[in-house]
């Protein structure tokens, strides 16, 4: 019924995409690592960064979106870790590991409806499952085992708000948007719209 | 540093951060940092300046990180208790250590392989050694070149909303919007240039760049990975 193979334009969109939301993510970082550095006296730090973490999803939702088919949340977000390789990105080869994660986060949900809803209700569960996926990451990567739960509970509901407003809410409205345009008519979403 | 096989050297470096991210060991993650950083530095090619502003992120979420761990500590070493005060200091400083020490091995281990990888060499590495299907790896090469034509037209977009007075913040939609739209637009022609060419995934392909898999690589690899490992267990 569906076409599952990457097409080599579906690649190159995909791969722009990620460019797209990395270029957005450094304009917005320097907000975020100056809020960083202002809270690094009282220890709370790692609050600036999570309010943009968002972003680093957003292709993978997006991507899945339009595309509607399996793996493409985490094909997406490969990519997009690749590309961010590429443009030498200084976290280096774990940003791989993080983009699978991050991307598993939003396929399971995708997979659960078995790639034929996306409606808001998946979107907004993908964005709180990347979020979930990475968070559990965060242990491994950066031993958020060692540090209090209070702070843990904050990271979370910031990081999770952030990835549901970014990753949801933006997604499905950049989704929509493009599929008003009529863009879309070869793609999986154009085609569902009519 | 840079003539190594990037693809393996891409995997020696994935397999020593994964080994430290299940490890706590606060010498191990400086000791990764300052090899890292050192084999960085005595490469030839690498711009130096780009090194030194690279690390300051790096100290500043490691100094971020540090802090946290210092006044929020996980509580299970929390002692309480008059004399606790001394038990509960020393563990936070442990915590701050750790945590921060760690964002220094990542960011040495990071940096040691942007610095030193060239980005056409990685792709290539990665179709040759590691079975990347030709169409992913062209199509990424493809899209990453268009990187400076999509930061200049985040910038174009800013100045037109600008000049119709429009206000729109750097993550605002009316700013992002034109640039996915067009992405659709290039994403098509590029692969239509592409294929209109002859670019085909399943036919035998040869390659211009060659990149080889040397032993080099291999000992690479061994040293690196079995150093992690061993420093883990004995450091």
């Amino acid at each position: 019924m569906k076409n599952y193979s990457w097409k080599l334009r579906d690649i190159i969109l995909v791969a722009l995409l990620s460019i797209i939301f990395g270029i957005v993510y450094l304009g917005a970082v320097y907000l975020a690592s100056f809020l960083t550095t202002v809270l690094t006296p009282f220890g709370l730090a790692p609050l600036g960064n999570e309010i943009l973490f968002g972003i680093w999803f957003m292709v993978a939702t997006l991507a899945a979106y339009i595309l509607q088919k399996p793996g493409v949340a985490i094909v997406a977000e490969v990519l997009a870790a690749l590309i961010e390789v590429l443009l030498g990105n200084f976290y280096g080869p774990m940003v791989i590991v993080a983009g699978i994660i991050q991307g598993a986060g939003a396929e399971i949900v995708f997979a659960a409806g078995r790639y034929r809803k996306f409606n808001w209700l998946t979107m907004l569960l993908a964005a709180a499952g990347c979020c979930v996926t990475s968070f559990v990451w965060g242990f491994f990567r950066s031993g958020f085992g060692l540090l209090s739960v209070k702070l843990l509970i904050v990271m979370f509901l910031i990081r999770l708000v952030s990835s549901v407003l970014f990753t949801g809410v933006i997604s499905k409205l950049i989704g929509d948007g493009l599929a008003r345009t009529g863009l879309l008519r070869s793609y999986a979403l154009g085609q569902s719209e009519k | 540093m840079d003539r190594l096989n990037p693809g393996y050297k891409f995997l020696t470096l994935l397999i020593v951060s994964m080994t430290l991210s299940l490890t706590y060991n606060i010498r191990l993650n400086l000791l990764v940092f300052f090899l890292s950083f050192t084999a960085t530095l005595c490469t030839p090619s690498v711009n130096k300046k780009r090194l030194f502003l690279g690390l300051i992120p790096f100290l500043l979420l490691a100094a971020g990180m540090f802090m946290s761990g210092l006044i929020f500590p996980a509580e299970g070493g929390a002692a309480t208790g008059s004399e606790g005060f001394r038990a509960v200091y020393v563990d936070s400083i442990d915590t701050a250590l750790q945590l921060s020490s760690r964002v220094l091995a990542f960011g040495g281990v990071g940096m040691l392989f942007a610095l030193t990888t060239d980005s056409m060499d990685f792709i290539m590495g990665l179709m040759q050694q590691f079975r990347l299907p030709p169409k992913f790896a062209y199509g990424l090469l493809a899209a990453y070149h268009f990187f400076p034509v999509v930061r200049n037209e985040y910038r174009v977009v800013k100045s037109g909303l600008k000049v119709r007075g429009i206000k729109a913040g750097p993550l605002s939609r009316k700013r992002v919007f034109p640039l996915i739209v067009h992405a659709f637009e290039q994403s098509e022609s590029i692969a239509m240039a592409m294929e209109s060419r002859g670019f085909c995934n399943e036919a035998p392909r040869t390659v211009a760049f060659v990149v080889p898999l040397r032993r080099v690589d291999i000992v690479f690899l061994a040293v690196a990975v079995g150093g992690v490992i061993a420093g883990a267990i004995w450091l």
